[in-house]
């Protein structure tokens, strides 16, 4: 009983104090630029209220049709302009391109790397910065090659190895600058 | 071993359930002419009217808005094998080479997924078995689980040779085969091509395969050229495949319901 009294007090005395609070920073905006408007939480009114919902509208009508536009677009696209504009048709040969990788699957001292290509690579653990790599952990790679293939003696067709090449270069720098 | 023994019970119950319920999906139930006598199919009404009903729409169960060529084009689905590891079958379905690397033609693609999807779906508003089929060992958990979540069946253990050829002697006399099987990859390693393919078109089963640019085609009802190497592309079609058998089958109870609701009391057999 005397604790909820207490904590009710608390509470009064601590929305007062933010009363306070909101009502010295109000005076003083209002005291620098004369005609600002008054502190959020009081509802507006008249000319104020229906300008405030027409901005509203124009935002929304604006966002729907940005998001309309970027939708049937998507769908309009063809497979040649998708083919076209993508990253990987961009790049061209895949010989000694530096490109990002994520790390998928992990067997001891073998990294699974996916780095958006039809196939994964293979890499070993460095072992300077080796511990900071685990699943998920994003790294830089250069690609030697998309998929191992080799056409062997006597055989009809190519024999592939499932499996794209690269070196390993080291953790995604950029993020860790970022954070 | 213990796969062999489910899929086995498994079949066994659906043949029970089939039998009580009276639907007959398809004339290969046996594969040698046994003593036992085939199921006489009971055909009422509700049954006719709910069977008749999807065909006379081209895409009754909408498996177009599934997907779109966006869809596939995200899930890496053109990318085919190198130059050298074409098959000569494949090069219809491919819309050209890209410094040595495959690319599939996604338009192609797209109306062969809607015609594979669609015939799923009847397969399975017709309460067919529909076993999926992969020798990816890196997929084969997830082929299995999306066989489970829909209520089919899948196979991505070694393949005996007599599974669907000797059926009667492996599994015990009135063993009701597959009515569709899905192959989520056509190949057992980078040489040969699953032996299922040929077994289900000797037994007169129809099948549905995604062909990368490696494979061949030939065998198979419904090919559908794309990408089964990596597992964006091969999550997709598991997720295609689940919604599509799901949706025909939740059309199906809501048919039966709705005739059921609607036709006049019939005297029960």
């Amino acid at each position: 009983m005397a604790a909820a009294v207490m904590s009710r007090c608390r509470s009064r005395l601590r929305f007062s104090s933010r009363w306070f609070f909101r009502s010295y920073f109000s005076s003083d905006s209002s005291g620098t630029s004369g005609s600002d408007p008054p502190a959020a939480d009081t509802p507006r009114s008249g000319f104020a209220a229906a300008f405030d919902l027409q901005t509203e509208i124009r935002r929304e009508a604006g966002n729907s049709a940005a998001g309309l536009r970027g939708s049937s677009s998507g769908q309009d696209e063809s497979f040649a302009s998708l083919l076209r504009r993508s990253p990987l048709v961009q790049m061209g040969p895949a010989k000694d391109r530096a490109v990002v990788g994520r790390i998928f699957h992990v067997v001891q001292d073998d990294l699974y790397i996916d780095f958006g290509g039809k196939f994964h690579c293979v890499c070993r653990r460095p072992a300077d910065g080796g511990e900071k790599l685990q699943r998920g952990s994003r790294v830089r790679l250069r690609l030697q090659d998309l998929e191992l293939t080799a056409r062997f003696l006597g055989a009809q067709t190519d024999t592939t190895l499932l499996e794209a090449q690269a070196v390993l270069l080291g953790p995604l720098e950029g993020r860790e600058n970022r954070d | 071993m213990a796969a062999r023994a489910l899929t086995k019970g498994l079949l066994g119950l659906r043949q029970l359930r089939a039998a009580t319920t009276g639907y007959s999906c398809g004339g290969h139930q046996y594969a040698t002419a046994t003593a036992a006598k085939p199921l006489q199919p009971v055909h009422d009404d509700v049954s006719e009217k709910a069977l008749s009903l999807p065909l006379d729409k081209p895409d009754f169960f909408r498996v177009a808005e599934l997907f779109s060529v966006k869809d596939l084009f995200d899930a890496r689905v053109h990318l085919g094998h190198k130059q050298g590891c074409r098959h000569r079958l494949m090069e219809p379905y491919l819309y050209g080479c890209r410094l040595d690397q495959d690319i599939i033609d996604l338009d192609q693609t797209v109306e062969h997924l809607q015609q594979a999807l669609n015939f799923t779906a009847h397969v399975a508003y017709r309460g067919g078995v529909i076993l999926f089929v992969s020798r990816r060992r890196q997929f084969g958990h997830l082929v299995e689980s999306t066989a489970q979540d829909c209520g089919e069946y899948a196979h991505t253990r070694y393949w005996q040779g007599g599974l669907l050829t000797n059926a009667p002697i492996q599994y015990g006399p009135g063993v009701r085969l597959p009515d569709l099987i899905v192959f989520l990859s056509t190949l057992n390693n980078v040489f040969q091509q699953h032996v299922g393919i040929r077994d289900a078109a000797k037994m007169n089963i129809p099948t549905v395969g995604v062909v990368d640019s490696n494979c061949n085609p030939c065998l198979i009802t419904y090919p559908v050229p794309g990408n089964d190497d990596t597992l964006v592309a091969m999550e997709l079609y598991c997720r295609l495949f689940k919604m599509t058998i799901s949706r025909a089958k939740d059309k199906r109870r809501q048919m039966e319901l709705v005739h059921s609701l609607t036709a006049p009391s019939t005297p029960s057999s």
